[in-house]
């Protein structure tokens, strides 16, 4: 079969990418906001007295506890400890939520029999449970991690759950057509059909995740971030303790910056701004 | 080129066995909102011979895309057989590929990719020529130098370019196409069709074209089967019996083409009009 072009007349222009303007006006607006709050904040706190200083210290005390909590090696083995229970309760969650979610969405019958369950399950107040974890897994790094896991595992098994279950059925078809079936369709038309779906879910989950090990060091426990800022708290420190808070947020930030990082890179077809139709 | 056409306008003269043979079939659905059973087609019987090109046109919901779902191997025949090349149809085969309305192209595949999901399947990528028939491929629609563009890049006339690539690759005998040209701009459509009748002239390949425009089903189509709807079944099935090459401007004053798209225009009214009343 020697076959030449059929289209010798045709002349296709290749589409303009988006650009995205604007952003960087909005950045200033923030930074600028930011800086009017803490404005405020030092001049009602040290100018105006309008607040003791023991309840809420001002921005300049709040740097200066930060800055010494950045060379101490207690706040850097604290720092490694929550991380490490963080990561390895995320990485299961999403293995397992992925995989949970895949199967169930994909799967008519276990969506009508297991997927009324996860939304029991995901509706519980999982904070409720955490009790029964420290009881059950001890003070150590075992019961954080199962709460890092309950916590993060939802978000990621119901998006998934979604994504799979909102696959276009003509790309279904389109598989089946081209003698895709069975596990390969899983994995060459579901699976990367409802991974924006399941980073989306990574996301939320990610967020979670750090709630439930903090939780879980406020509960009990012998180290870790939540551990060292309860104690700040107890001492009253109320600059330490606001310092640790802003190293939380920090942390969480930077882990959603790394997934949404992850998701443009693994799913580029993806439009953030477009949420229903990924086809 | 002139030879074929000679042969295409009569086929009875020696009959062979039809390429594709349905005898008696009908699809019906079990709605579970109302419970009752909703008749897609009913009762429809037709042989299409090799090399031959059949346009299917009928109104919306007429089942004429269960019709082709059918013989695709992607609906199951409630009654009734499908035999292609002396076999019942069980599922989808390699011996028919599916150009969709919807393209269904995979939108994290590169435009090679999504060309090469033709082939990866059902002849595996063992050996040395499946780029090179890739590249064919893609060359033969017009798509050169758009290889590792995303489908989110193209247009829709190019990401349909795609679509009858990744069909053409698997070099089936029959090509099944479910209103190809359907959503895609009026002046590109003129264009597509005009290409999609050379290369299947080029090819020889078998095509069952569905449509609901008159002048697509009467400048591709060796015969026209016209579909009624409630029930969907075959209201007739006629020959054009136009010299090809056709093309708009050839035949807009040909006798037969007007003779042709009146009698259909009327058909097809006839079948709207019912199908207004019967809602």
């Amino acid at each position: 079969m020697s076959v030449t072009s059929a289209t010798g007349t045709m002349r296709i222009v290749r589409p303009r990418r988006v650009v995205r303007r604007d952003e960087a006006k909005w950045t200033w607006l923030l930074i600028g906001v930011i800086a009017a709050i803490l404005l405020v904040w030092e001049a009602a706190v040290s100018w105006l007295h309008l607040v003791p200083e023991a309840f809420l210290p001002p921005p300049t005390a709040v740097a200066a506890s930060f800055a010494q909590l950045m060379v101490d090696p207690e706040f850097w083995s604290a720092f490694a400890y929550s991380l490490g229970n963080v990561a390895i309760g995320l990485v299961l969650a999403v293995v397992v939520g992925v995989v949970v979610g895949l199967a169930v969405g994909w799967s008519p019958v276990l969506r009508f029999t297991v997927a009324p369950f996860l939304w029991l399950l995901y509706s519980t107040p999982k904070v409720a449970l955490a009790p029964l974890f420290i009881l059950g897994l001890g003070l150590g790094s075992e019961s954080k991690i199962a709460l890092v896991f309950l916590l993060a595992v939802f978000p990621i098994i119901l998006n998934t759950m979604e994504g799979a279950v909102t696959v276009s059925p003509s790309l279904v078809n389109a598989g089946r057509v081209y003698g895709v079936n069975g596990l390969a369709l899983g994995w060459k038309v579901i699976f990367p059909a409802t991974l924006p779906y399941s980073l989306s879910g990574i996301q939320r989950g990610a967020a979670l995740a750090f709630t439930g090990e903090v939780l879980g060091e406020f509960l009990g426990g012998t180290g870790g971030l939540g551990h060292l800022l309860e104690y700040a708290a107890y001492q009253f420190e109320m600059a330490e303790a606001i310092a640790m808070v802003i190293v939380m947020v920090i942390i969480a930030n930077l882990t959603l910056l790394l997934i949404s990082t992850l998701r443009r890179r693994l799913a580029p077809w993806y439009d953030d701004r477009k949420i229903a139709g990924a086809s | 080129m002139t030879t074929t056409t000679g042969q295409r306008g009569e086929p009875e003269a020696s009959p062979p066995a039809p390429l594709i043979s349905v005898r008696d079939l009908s699809v019906t659905y079990d709605v579970a909102r109302t419970g009752k059973r909703l008749i897609a087609i009913e009762g429809v019987d037709l042989d299409v011979h090799e090399g031959e090109f059949v346009t299917v046109l009928g109104p919306s919901g007429c089942g004429k895309t269960t019709f082709m779902n059918v013989v695709a191997g992607l609906v199951k025949p409630s009654t009734g057989t499908v035999l292609v090349d002396g076999s019942p149809v069980t599922g989808p085969g390699p011996d028919r590929a599916v150009v969709f309305q919807d393209y269904a192209l995979l939108p994290w595949r590169t435009v090679f990719d999504n060309v090469k999901f033709g082939l990866e399947m059902q002849k595996g990528l063992k050996g040395e020529g499946w780029r090179d028939r890739v590249q064919e491929a893609i060359e033969m629609v017009g798509l050169a130098g758009f290889e590792s563009s995303y489908p989110r890049e193209l247009s829709g006339g190019m990401q349909q370019r795609v679509g009858l690539a990744r069909a053409f690759v698997a070099e089936p005998r029959i090509l099944l196409m479910d209103e190809p040209l359907g959503a895609v701009d009026a002046l590109t459509r003129e264009v597509m069709r005009d290409e999609i009748d050379k290369l299947i002239q080029k090819t020889g390949k078998t095509v069952l074209f569905i449509t609901h425009s008159i002048e697509e089903a009467i400048l591709l189509g060796d015969r026209i089967v016209v579909f009624k709807s409630h029930p969907g079944a075959i209201k007739e099935v006629i020959e054009t019996g136009l010299e090809r090459p056709r093309s708009e401007r050839s035949v807009q004053h040909d006798p037969r083409f007007l003779e042709l798209r009146d009698h259909l225009w009327e058909a097809l009214q006839g079948e709207a009009t019912a199908a207004a009343v019967s809602k």
